[in-house]
């Protein structure tokens, strides 16, 4: 049983997210009282079409995205955002795709995590860079509630949490706010249940509001 | 991978397999009832043509979905050896939007079929899985009530059998060895090589049914 709640740092106008934001985030966490709980990894990545003739205007779907999740090694899931469908697969799905041949991994993302504990909740403190480097491209939290698994009834505990958590974090006046991106569950007929694919869901939209304002800034 | 034969038995002989079956494998079969949707990528997708199977279970109280993707066949002298035919396979089972998806990903539906039968799972040197089934085409679009048999009276049986590069060897000649038993009753070959029935399937069967599947074949 668990319900996730994943946000995203978005940083003031003029200003770009950068290590010391990181261990400033790290800082608040830890003044929660938290235990470190070990690493966490996620690794999101854009397929796009191979096409045969590429000059032939087809229209595939743009925004195809496939996650694995370390909870989950198991499993394998794909994402079309623009069509609100996400794919829950067996990890041999990779290389069923593989042998397909018609979709070919363009860009990966990591997503790595130290997750701390702390009662009733995980907090992972996750940066995200790139598949190859280690720049440093945004940061995510992940608050995690774990005695219940409807999302309906977390939402005011989550919110609760989230509150207190902004108070901490406005005492260190960072160039920046952490926000929720709306993660559209029902669209994709998901249940209340709280599952991997309400997680995998939320990490899309998450990485989707941070390359939108990286394109607003850039 | 895998290791696949098939051959063909007349439907008035598939109870006396099953007899056969039952004894051989000592264990119960189970009923199968699978909806095959083969898939082909759109025209201008993919470098190659690509072609990927849905099955769904239609057996399970929530019917479940698996992609099959087959490769190509093993080649070469060594290949030409064994009776069996070893190909790639890979299968990940996926949750119940998978043919929309396909769909959106620039997939279009190819044909479809209907296998209705039953299938008995067990460990004869590999882990074989023998299906007896009849393939059935659909009149209307995935209207799985409404399927009528391709080739009436006539049933479909494949013996196949997971393997890796290194035990197929092995796999095949398990394999080959577990369909000498059913010889009376049936040929077994390398897909695409149609054998046709057997001339003793009658009087095997008639031997089956009388006693039981206790007599020695």
């Amino acid at each position: 049983m668990t319900v996730k709640w994943i946000l995203h740092w978005t940083p003031t106008q003029g200003s770009v997210v950068n290590s010391q934001i990181l261990n400033e985030i790290s800082q608040c966490v830890e003044s929660f009282n938290a235990v470190k709980d070990g690493r966490w990894k996620a690794t999101l990545t854009f397929y796009r079409p191979n096409l045969r003739d590429p000059t032939i205007p087809s229209e595939f779907p743009r925004d195809f995205l496939g996650i694995s999740l370390l909870e989950q090694p198991n499993k394998y899931y794909f994402i079309i955002r623009g069509n609100k469908i996400i794919l829950e697969a067996d990890s041999t799905i990779l290389t069923i795709m593989e042998k397909l041949q018609s979709y070919k991994s363009k860009v990966a993302l990591n997503f790595e995590g130290v997750q701390y504990k702390m009662g009733d909740f995980q907090m992972k403190v996750v940066k995200v860079v790139p598949n190859q480097g280690e720049s440093l491209r945004g940061i995510l939290i992940e608050i995690e509630y774990l005695p219940i698994s409807s999302i309906e009834k977390a939402k005011p505990i989550m919110e609760e949490f989230l509150e207190l958590w902004r108070e901490v974090m406005s005492k260190k006046s960072l160039p920046g706010h952490f926000s929720q991106a709306e993660p559209h569950f029902a669209e994709y007929k998901l249940p209340d249940n709280y599952t991997s694919q309400h997680t995998a869901i939320q990490y899309a939209a998450a990485l989707a509001q941070l390359i939108a304002s990286a394109q607003l800034r850039g | 991978m895998e290791c696949v034969v098939q051959g063909i038995i007349e439907t008035q002989h598939v109870e006396a397999l099953e007899i056969l079956l039952q004894g051989l494998c000592g264990v119960q079969r189970e009923r199968l009832r699978i909806h095959e949707i083969c898939l082909k990528s759109g025209p201008n997708l993919g470098p190659v043509a690509s072609e990927v199977r849905l099955l769904c279970d239609l057996e399970q109280a929530e019917p479940s979905w698996t992609v099959r993707h087959i490769g190509g066949a093993m080649r070469g002298a060594g290949a030409e050896q064994i009776s069996v035919l070893v190909r790639t396979m890979v299968e990940s089972k996926a949750s119940k939007n998978v043919l929309r998806m396909f769909y959106l990903l620039g997939y279009k539906l190819d044909h479809e079929l209907l296998r209705v039968g039953f299938s008995f799972h067990f460990n004869r040197g590999a882990q074989i899985t023998v299906t007896v089934s009849s393939i059935n085409k659909m009149l209307k679009v995935h209207a799985t009530d409404e399927a009528v048999p391709v080739t009436p009276g006539i049933q479909l049986v494949e013996v196949t059998a997971p393997a890796t590069g290194e035990t197929y060897a092995e796999v095949a000649s398990a394999v080959s060895s577990f369909c000498e038993y059913l010889a009376p009753l049936l040929h077994l070959s390398k897909p695409g090589i149609s054998t046709g029935v057997v001339p003793t399937a009658a009087a095997a069967a008639a031997s089956l049914m009388s006693d039981g599947g206790g007599t020695t074949l």
